[in-house]
């Protein structure tokens, strides 16, 4: 916890820094009759790099390491699963379609994750991203990204 | 009478079909998200707001009211049968929650939960349609400076209540503040840090952020202990929700302390159900005359603070309504859900939209009704609920957030951002940074700094105006108080 606040500090005051900077370079500090669009941000910059101060000199103070707080094993795994795959789904939007995609996103991970029989997690994929279709395509005429797939545009047609 | 009119008016918007449909699928879809471990009220409303763009903004806050009342019973559910608060209003119901349930007294525990949510939420709602008139009468006289004042004090007590680490609770709310400053400056129309990039120079949406921040960040944050709650066996029937004679007689006193106190602090800006919750607890420990029976099953430790956090639901609904400052996360992002329907939320709200807001608080009646008839009859469907599986229930949820944060604008940039503070939150919760702050602050900023400016125009660039006028000196006096609050106990401890 100690290396991760001190790590945090630092990130925080090289952002605050570089955001009051930025700020005054390319913003204008005083508008007509009153501040510009400077104004603020520059002062929420020197805030947080305030706040980053003290909280680096607290870590500095700190004799305790504190505890580990990352996870480890099977945890972490699973963490970096979940994240990994959400993001493959995500990269992957425009490509497969929002439908298809929650159906094949649901299936592994609920198959990597819970190791249920097939059938439970296909009826859970499939009655998940019909609900998605019904709601968001059907009733909210939400315009979900439809795809390469012929499957997902197949799916309006059908109903 | 006005009044009266005022609240005829509010039941004939109410008692609309579609309204009261709305009113039914809130409280029951608040139950079934608050009952799942990790999804609290916040990230709930977060990811039903874009569901209700499409509606009438009326029909779409009495959802997510709805909602906010069946979240807070929700997580009474999960905190009494697998210790695990359904959010953080919920904690302290643990502590002698489980414990009954342990006993084998599951059943008592969210029978006078229910009963407590149902008598403090209809108390609050009484409390909500006196109160907020007058306070949205008196605050008509508001200019910029007592505006900026009382947006400062609403988010110094946050983020001061928020959490253990007042530095890093203070930097989450600074965070905040300057993600709001992205994008288009109203007032000079400068695209502030854009990097030239179209999405950037929109700014920062607060609901792919607060999607982020609770949706994913909690079931990150929850995938590492997949499968280690274990719920408490056994089945319940509606006979056992049904509190006895001595149970009520025990926790009645409880429930009239925590609706009072659980209403007033609603008020506070900046302080919200969680609050209430403890101090309710704390409460009912030194007025006891057992107080050694508190963390062993004393139901009046269940019955206090859960009425406690539906009355500060209730009240939290005064400062949103009327001075347009939320005094929590889940009621800045219904702020955030008022301003993206085109309502200016205020003290004008109640003279331009008189149908919106009595509609919001006859509706509430109804929810609370739904909220008793559901959690007593139903219990049983809503306990199956909290046994599904974790590996069945998050990537459900990630689901949900994706589509949220998709349909808001229909683009995948703020599905990636969504993504982004999902990252951020499971950090900010394992660092102990407050996401609560963080989103108070994105909603207020853009508000904040329009206030802030105005101030220094009228003022002619001095300070002194926040401090001479006497409604905002009084709020930034207090606002500064709250700052140096945990500086001086940190000095004294020494």
């Amino acid at each position: 916890m100690r290396s991760a606040d001190r790590v945090t500090a630092v990130l925080l005051l090289a952002i605050s820094v570089a955001f009051s900077a930025g700020a005054l370079k390319y913003y204008s500090w005083w508008g007509s009759g009153g501040p510009g669009s400077a104004f603020l941000p520059f002062w929420l910059g020197l805030v947080m790099a305030l706040l980053a101060l003290m909280m680096l000199f607290k870590t500095i103070k700190e004799k305790n390491p504190g505890q580990a707080w990352l996870p480890s094993g099977e945890g972490l795994r699973n963490m970096l699963v979940v994240l990994g795959a959400t993001v493959v789904f995500v990269a992957l939007l425009k490509v497969v379609g929002m439908i298809l995609g929650t159906a094949l996103y649901l299936a592994a991970l609920i198959w990597y994750l819970g190791r249920h029989r097939w059938w439970i997690t296909a009826a859970i994929a499939v009655a998940a991203a019909g609900f998605n279709w019904l709601v968001f395509v059907h009733w909210l005429r939400v315009p979900f990204p439809e795809g390469k797939f012929w499957l997902s545009e197949a799916g309006i047609w059908i109903f | 009478m006005d009044f009266l009119s005022n609240l005829q008016l509010g039941f004939s918007v109410a008692f609309t079909p579609f309204n009261l449909m709305m009113a039914v699928a809130g409280v029951t879809v608040g139950i079934l998200i608050g009952a799942l471990p990790g999804v609290g009220p916040p990230s709930g409303v977060a990811m039903l707001l874009p569901l209700t763009f499409g509606m009438d903004p009326t029909s779409g806050i009495i959802m997510l009211a709805a909602l906010y009342a069946g979240t807070m019973y929700g997580g009474t559910i999960t905190a009494v049968l697998i210790n695990t608060p359904g959010e953080s209003a919920s904690v302290v119901t643990c502590l002698d929650g489980y414990q009954m349930a342990l006993q084998g007294r599951a059943g008592a525990a969210l029978g006078i939960a229910a009963i407590g949510s149902f008598i403090a939420g209809t108390v609050g709602v009484v409390l909500l349609m006196l109160v907020s008139p007058a306070l949205a009468k008196w605050a008509l006289s508001f200019g910029p400076p007592e505006t900026f004042a009382l947006m400062l004090l609403g988010l110094t007590t946050c983020t001061l209540l928020a959490g253990d680490d007042p530095l890093k609770g203070y930097i989450s709310m600074v965070a905040g503040l300057m993600l709001a400053m992205v994008g288009f400056d109203i007032i000079s129309g400068d695209a502030r840090y854009g990097f030239g990039i179209i999405e950037m120079m929109d700014g920062i949406d607060f609901l792919p952020v607060a999607i982020g921040l609770f949706g994913l960040g909690e079931v990150l944050h929850g995938a590492e202990q997949a499968g280690k709650a274990q719920p408490v066996q056994g089945r319940l029937r509606l006979r056992d929700v049904l509190p006895s004679w001595a149970d009520w007689v025990r926790s009645r006193w409880a429930i009239v302390r925590g609706t009072v106190m659980g209403f007033s602090i609603g008020v506070l800006p900046g302080a919200g159900p969680t609050v209430a919750s403890f101090l309710a607890y704390t409460v009912e420990k030194r007025v006891s005359k057992t107080p050694e029976q508190f963390g062993k099953g004393a139901i009046e430790g269940v019955a206090g603070p859960e009425s406690a956090n539906n009355a500060a639901a209730t009240g939290a609904m005064v400062p949103m309504l009327t001075l347009g400052i939320p005094g929590s996360a889940t009621t800045a992002i219904m702020l955030g859900g008022l301003m993206m329907w085109g309502l200016r939320p205020g003290p004008m709200l109640f003279e331009k939209n008189p149908q919106f807001v009595w509609g919001l608080i006859a509706s509430q009646y109804i929810a609370n009704i739904m909220l008793l008839i559901l959690s007593t009859l139903f219990i049983p469907l809503f306990v199956r609920a909290v046994r599904i599986p974790y590996s069945i229930l998050m990537p459900l949820i990630v689901v949900f957030c994706i589509t949220g944060a998709y349909s808001l604008k229909n683009n995948v940039w703020d599905v990636g951002q969504m993504l982004v503070f999902g990252v951020i939150g499971y950090f900010m919760k394992k660092l102990g940074y407050s996401p609560a702050a963080l989103v108070l602050a994105l909603v207020l900023g853009p508000l904040a700094e329009r206030a802030l400016r105005q101030s220094l125009i009228i003022s002619d660039a001095g300070i002194g105006i926040f401090f001479v006028r006497p409604i905002s000196g009084v709020l930034t006096v207090l606002a500064l108080l709250a700052v140096a609050v945990p500086v001086v106990r940190a000095f004294l401890k020494k």
